[in-house]
């Protein structure tokens, strides 16, 4: 074997954490043992069941003999029940798609819905949507199990007693007229409002009732950006960018990648600039930011910028990229307002090769350049770089047909403090929750939560409890998403329509069908289609009059329904007059201190997907914690506290504190203190309760600049930890035979794009000899492959969220996690190489590589993982004993053990009744305990295609098959085909000057083919 | 010589044991095997449909009715709306067919006794097989000749697997037939 190359190409070193960077005596520890501590504990038989053996078979026998006198016969085999009237389009065994739409959040991405049998299974992104194209995000893959969630609210309830919905309706029509005819305030506090029927409904509403106000509220909102842009520009819609045909990008605190506005969208178009496969076009990223983010993790070039000094690093940037010339012409008042700010302040912590590299960058790459600040900023930011950005010909970037639509603005904070003076002043009737839950949404010192008791009607419309619902009169169950109508044209030009799967499964209403009950103002006028035709009205209005096509309205609305979306010519905003003095107006955030920087989940959003096991345990694209939040801190902060992880701290800023654990976050800020908001739900199903830490408590209505801002706070240890559990260094290597296994054994291999363009072949200088121990087995037909593009992945977690619904894999709870014993068949490893001040971060997904030479099979003792004739390790459940030989031997470490029948284990067999069971997918068996899995290749799906080609007289092609993550990743970095299909594009890759194996010198031969990252600097090593 | 009580033990109660043992085990497995396998398990349905008349006597195709066999996994049991296609006006007077007319107009489906059957985690796929050319009959027995369907083959992973291995004998019908799959996650997934 020839090892040469490993000293000489890749000077790199990467480390998986800080303790491994400073080896942590008990990261080495880790490592000696293969399994992590506790691992295999906890196998006392008297505590997995209250009943003794003897007992137990006693009781077998007992009952044995009971079924034996019982049975009248044991060959039964039970019914098989069909339809009484099939419906036309349902073939038992045979899916069937429909196309709706997301209302998980305001992006509202087309989504086509899998269901088997009339029960939904899967939701993937709809394909013939021109924004999302087929791909939505880990919450929206996820949130099929807030259908099948235990703790939906099944019936109207007043006062927590249940109620019929006659009883409800009547007595909440009575006290909307007694409201009116007091002339009293009638409150609708709803989500972001996206959808135009919804619109009009709540217009209707007003007209009906007056004295109604709608307050449209959103924790995780674009406000800052549009208000900056209503300021610039005079219009609150803002346009989409074209990532695509950038060559240049800052984000400024921006996760625009992960978590902040349209990713989905976003990644899609980015990673169009990062195809390594033909001419390489790169475009180069810099992320200035304080936290480490998934953007963060892309870029380029990271500047380590705290978000209280991004006002200044933005016009310390136009001040420079001013005096080198700019496209328009600047007022002198603003010229002289620039020209205080230079970028000798950030020499020092960005490095000044770096603010030179992105000032040259700028300035060779007008028109093709462009800066994004990132939601939380303050809206002073955002209007700094609507001017930057005219400057730099950023503008020719923005796409205006389809521009960020305004339906109705969010409620300003005057507008909240002036609903909440109203009802303390008892102007208020009645006050409407509309799937909004801002007793947790708003901050304490609204004093939202005391307001509400001195209202005689609170009402609550929402799937389930939430600390809202908790004070409100009436509670109403509303439908799942999968079971409501609905219209949503959140961008220009584009309308996209939901439709139910499946009825209600519980006594439930859609939301828009209560308010028109009551505008109708009567009980008995609700029907079970009334917003149904309500919609369908809208849209003939709306749509059909305006598309105006040669079919009749219901043939037009039928196909509308079938496609998801209708696309239309919009006017479209524009905005060529900007107005240059809205500058003059903004000022520097405050400073001082430690700033606090609240920002966005991308599992669990604004809480509202607290309760979704599968998305509490994804683990997050950067810390890799599942189950949690924690205070973010730098390294160096971390030694000055003298905090290191797990540590509990207090919080404060502004007067509000909170207590939770210290996570070291490399790359950080010195001054940044980073909390993820969405956690700490008190009043939630049982799987969301008190997970994590409620930073909105940290909030406060008097911010600076922006709500997620606040500088001056204060970190201190107070004693004590609470245990984080990562999925981090679950997976340490053993390295008493390998020392440095992941630095030496080139895991992760990278380039830059200077140096790729030199030497295409920089990765593989010297064909290796390797030879087998083995035969070689020949591979006659199909032999199944995957490649996965490195310089793609953000690490979104997506891919995982989607293997979890389509392989039924089981959520184990954060204690497990702990022990090391999560589920997941796919992962993302993160790796972090240079320094814990400016490190880089690689990542890489992992699942089973399916090795041609798979050193699992050879050890287990049952041959219940054995390979296929088309190249798959394949795992035979029934045959599987236990042993977990296969798993100790597997260098990949992607087998995961049943330690426990993890339906009946996970809080007391939350997810073991009988309606989460329909969540499963009826192509894959739901494993048990003692039994070891792993990734399949999505075999299901193999032999689904394989039987169509044989029922359609063909031959089986790779691009039949779409495996699950494959078909979820928003950046289409992940391939799967056919490899000895030599058109196919899987064997192009595999053929492909960037491709490697991982571990390779092991010669198992695995058929996952990684692309190695190139990286866009302006030298050829890697920094 | 004396004998001991040992060697009654030794001579007689042994052997004689261990012959009891041996017989009875023989004589179960024998006569047991049909109960085991399955074969010859002919339950009552609900309405007596007779396979014989409708398949054999008025020749209609199997997929008449079980229209999923070509398509995918399951072959599907008949819903009652595609009985009615012909019952809705034919042989309306007869017990069986007034019955399956309750059924079908109350809304109930009608709750067949299942007669063949893999285990859960073995994924047969009935279009493969067909669209190979494989004829119900191989597995299903002849079933235009039976008054009530009774299973006839086993259905176990020997049996699936003695065809696929050998196709070519169990299949002479079959001119051109290859070895099927005899891998795990052909069927297991």
């Amino acid at each position: 074997m020839n090892n040469s190359r490993n000293s000489t190409d890749n000077k790199k070193e990467f480390w998986k954490s800080l303790e491994d960077y400073n080896s942590d005596p008990e990261i080495q520890k880790l490592k000696q043992n293969e399994f992590l501590e506790g691992v295999t504990d906890d196998f006392d038989s008297s505590k997995l069941s209250g009943i003794s053996r003897r007992k137990f078979l006693a009781l077998l026998s007992a009952s044995a003999a009971v079924t034996a006198t019982a049975c009248t016969d044991y060959r039964d085999k039970g019914e098989i029940v069909p339809y009484n009237k099939r419906p036309e389009e349902i073939l038992p065994g045979i899916p069937n798609f429909y196309a709706s739409t997301c209302s998980g959040c305001e992006n509202n991405c087309g989504i086509l819905v899998k269901t088997r049998e009339g029960r939904p299974i899967k939701i993937d992104g709809n394909p013939d949507h021109p924004i999302n194209k087929g791909k939505i995000c880990a919450k929206g893959q996820a949130s099929i199990l807030n259908l099948y969630d235990p703790e939906r609210l099944t019936d109207p309830t007043i006062n927590k007693s249940k109620v019929d919905w006659k009883k409800v309706d009547d007595e909440i029509i009575s006290a909307l007229n007694i409201a009116r005819n007091n002339s009293k305030e009638i409150a609708i506090v709803t989500e972001t409002i996206t959808s135009p029927t919804y619109l009009k409904l709540l217009n209707d509403f007003s007209a009906k009732y007056q004295g109604t106000k709608i307050y449209p509220i959103e924790l995780i909102n674009d406000a800052n950006r549009r208000n900056a842009w209503f300021d610039f520009y005079g219009t609150y819609e803002y346009p989409s960018v074209k990532w695509d045909e950038a060559n240049i990008i800052l984000a400024l605190d921006s996760d625009f990648l992960g978590s902040e506005g349209n990713h989905i969208e976003a990644v899609e178009k980015f990673t169009r600039k990062r195809e390594p496969l033909n001419k390489i076009d790169f475009n180069r990223l810099y992320a200035a930011e304080g936290r480490m983010s998934s953007t963060g993790m892309m870029a380029d070039y990271r500047l380590r910028i705290s978000p209280d000094e991004q006002y200044e690093f933005v016009m310390a940037l136009i001040n420079e990229l001013v005096r080198k010339g700019s496209a328009i012409s600047i007022d002198s008042a603003v010229q002289s307002k620039i020209q205080k700010y230079s970028f000798s302040k950030f020499e020092k912590s960005a490095g000044k090769d770096k603010l030179n590299n992105l000032v040259n960058d700028f300035n060779s790459n007008r028109g093709k350049a462009i800066v994004y600040a990132g939601e939380t900023l303050s809206k002073d930011v955002h209007i700094a770089v609507n001017l930057l950005n005219e400057i730099i010909g950023g503008t020719l970037l923005y796409d205006y047909s389809r521009a960020f639509k305004n339906l109705a603005k969010h409620s300003s904070k005057e507008e909240i403090e002036q609903l909440i003076d109203s009802i303390n002043k008892g102007n208020a009737g009645v006050v409407i929750h509309c799937g909004v839950n801002p007793v947790y949404q708003l901050a304490d010192d609204f004093g939202y939560a005391s307001a509400l008791k001195k209202v005689s009607t609170v009402i609550s419309l929402t799937e389930s409890e939430n600390e809202t619902s908790a004070f409100s009169h009436y509670t109403l169950p509303i439908n799942n998403q999968l079971e409501s109508w609905g219209d949503f044209s959140s961008r220009t030009g584009i309308y996209s329509l939901q439709q139910p799967v499946i009825s209600p499964l519980f006594n439930t209403r859609q939301k828009e069908a209560i308010l028109l009950t009551w505008i109708n103002g009567s009980s008995s006028s609700y029907k079970e289609d009334i917003y149904h035709n309500y919609l369908m009205e809208n849209f003939n209005t709306e749509v059909y009059a305006k598309k105006n096509p040669f079919t009749d309205a219901r043939t037009f609305w039928l196909s509308a329904l079938h496609d998801g979306v209708v696309t239309f010519d919009e006017n479209v905003p524009t905005s060529s007059k900007m107005n240059q003095s809205s500058l003059l107006n903004t000022k520097e955030n405050q400073k001082g201190g430690y700033v606090l920087h609240l920002t966005n989940n991308c599992f669990v959003g604004d809480g509202k997907f607290a309760n979704n096991g599968w998305l509490q345990e994804i683990p997050h694209p950067v810390t890799k914690i599942v189950w949690d939040n924690y205070a973010a801190i730098s390294p160096s902060a971390s030694k000055k506290l003298n905090a290191e992880n797990n540590d509990l701290v207090e919080v404060s800023a502004n007067g509000h504190k909170l207590t939770l654990p210290v996570l070291v976050q490399p790359g950080m800020s010195d001054t940044t203190i980073n909390i993820e908001l969405g956690y700490g739900r008190t009043v939630c199903g049982e799987v969301g309760r008190n997970v994590g830490f409620n930073s909105i408590k940290l909030m406060s209505k008097n911010f600076d600049s922006s709500p997620f801002i606040y500088s001056n706070a204060t970190i201190t240890k107070i004693g004590g930890t609470h245990k984080l559990a990562s999925t981090q260094e679950h997976h340490s290597l053993d390295e008493t035979f390998v020392k440095d296994f992941h630095r030496k054994r080139n895991i992760i291999r990278e380039g830059t794009v200077e140096g790729y363009k030199k030497n295409p072949h920089f990765l593989h200088k010297e064909k290796e000899e390797i030879f087998s121990i083995t035969r070689e087995h020949k591979y006659d037909g199909a032999k199944w492959a995957m490649a996965i593009d490195l310089n793609k992945c953000t690490s979104c977690g997506v891919c995982v969220a989607s293997c979890n619904v389509e392989n039924n894999v089981p959520v184990v709870g954060k204690e497990q996690v702990l022990r090391g014993r999560e589920m997941q068949w796919i992962r993302v490893d993160r790796y972090y190489s240079g320094t814990p001040d400016e490190p880089i971060v690689s990542n890489q997904p992992m699942l089973c590589q399916h090795c041609d030479n798979a050193p699992c099979e050879n050890v287990c003792p049952v041959n219940a993982t054995n390979h296929s004739p088309d190249g798959l390790n394949q795992m035979a459940y029934n045959r599987c004993v236990g042993t977990r030989y296969c798993s100790n031997n597997c260098p990949y470490k992607v087998r995961r053990f049943n330690f426990f029948n993890f339906r009946d284990e996970f809080a007391d067999s939350y997810y073991e009744n009988d309606l989460t069971a329909l969540v499963n997918n009826p192509e894959v068996t739901v494993r048990s305990r003692g039994v070891m899995e792993k990734c399949t290749f999505c075999v299901q799906r193999i032999m689904d295609a394989r039987s169509n080609a044989i029922r359609d007289g063909r031959e089986l092609k790779g691009s039949d098959v779409v495996t699950a993550c494959q078909q979820a990743c928003p950046s289409n970095a992940i391939v799967f085909g056919d490899a000895n299909d030599s058109e196919s594009e899987v064997s192009k890759l595999r053929e492909h000057d960037l491709a490697y194996h991982v571990l390779e010198e092991l010669n198992v031969k695995p058929n996952v083919t990684y692309l190695a990252k190139l990286r866009n600097t302006h030298s050829e090593e890697i920094a | 010589m004396k004998k001991t009580v040992l060697d009654h033990v030794l001579k007689i109660r042994l052997p004689l044991t261990l012959f009891v043992i041996a017989a009875t085990y023989v004589l179960t497995y024998y006569i047991s095997r049909p109960e085991r396998d399955g074969i010859g398990y002919a339950p009552e349905q609900p309405i007596k449909f007779s396979h014989k008349l409708h398949a054999g006597t008025m020749a209609i195709d199997c997929q008449y009715c079980h229209v999923g066999v070509t398509k995918n996994r399951f072959a599907t049991i008949p819903s009652a709306n595609i009985c009615m296609n012909c019952h809705s006006v034919a042989r309306k007077d007869k017990p069986e067919i007034i019955r399956l007319t309750q059924y079908y107009e109350e809304g109930k489906p009608i709750p067949w006794k299942r007669i063949h059957k893999v285990p859960d985690y073995a994924y047969f796929n009935h279009s493969v097989h067909v669209n190979k050319g494989i004829d119900c009959a191989s597995c299903h027995g002849d079933v235009k000749q039976m008054e009530v369907v009774n299973q006839v083959r086993q259905f176990t992973m020997k049996a699936c697997l003695d065809c696929h291995r050998a196709p070519h004998e169990n299949l002479p019908y079959l001119k051109q037939v290859n070895i099927g799959p005899e891998n795990c996650s052909a069927c297991h997934r």
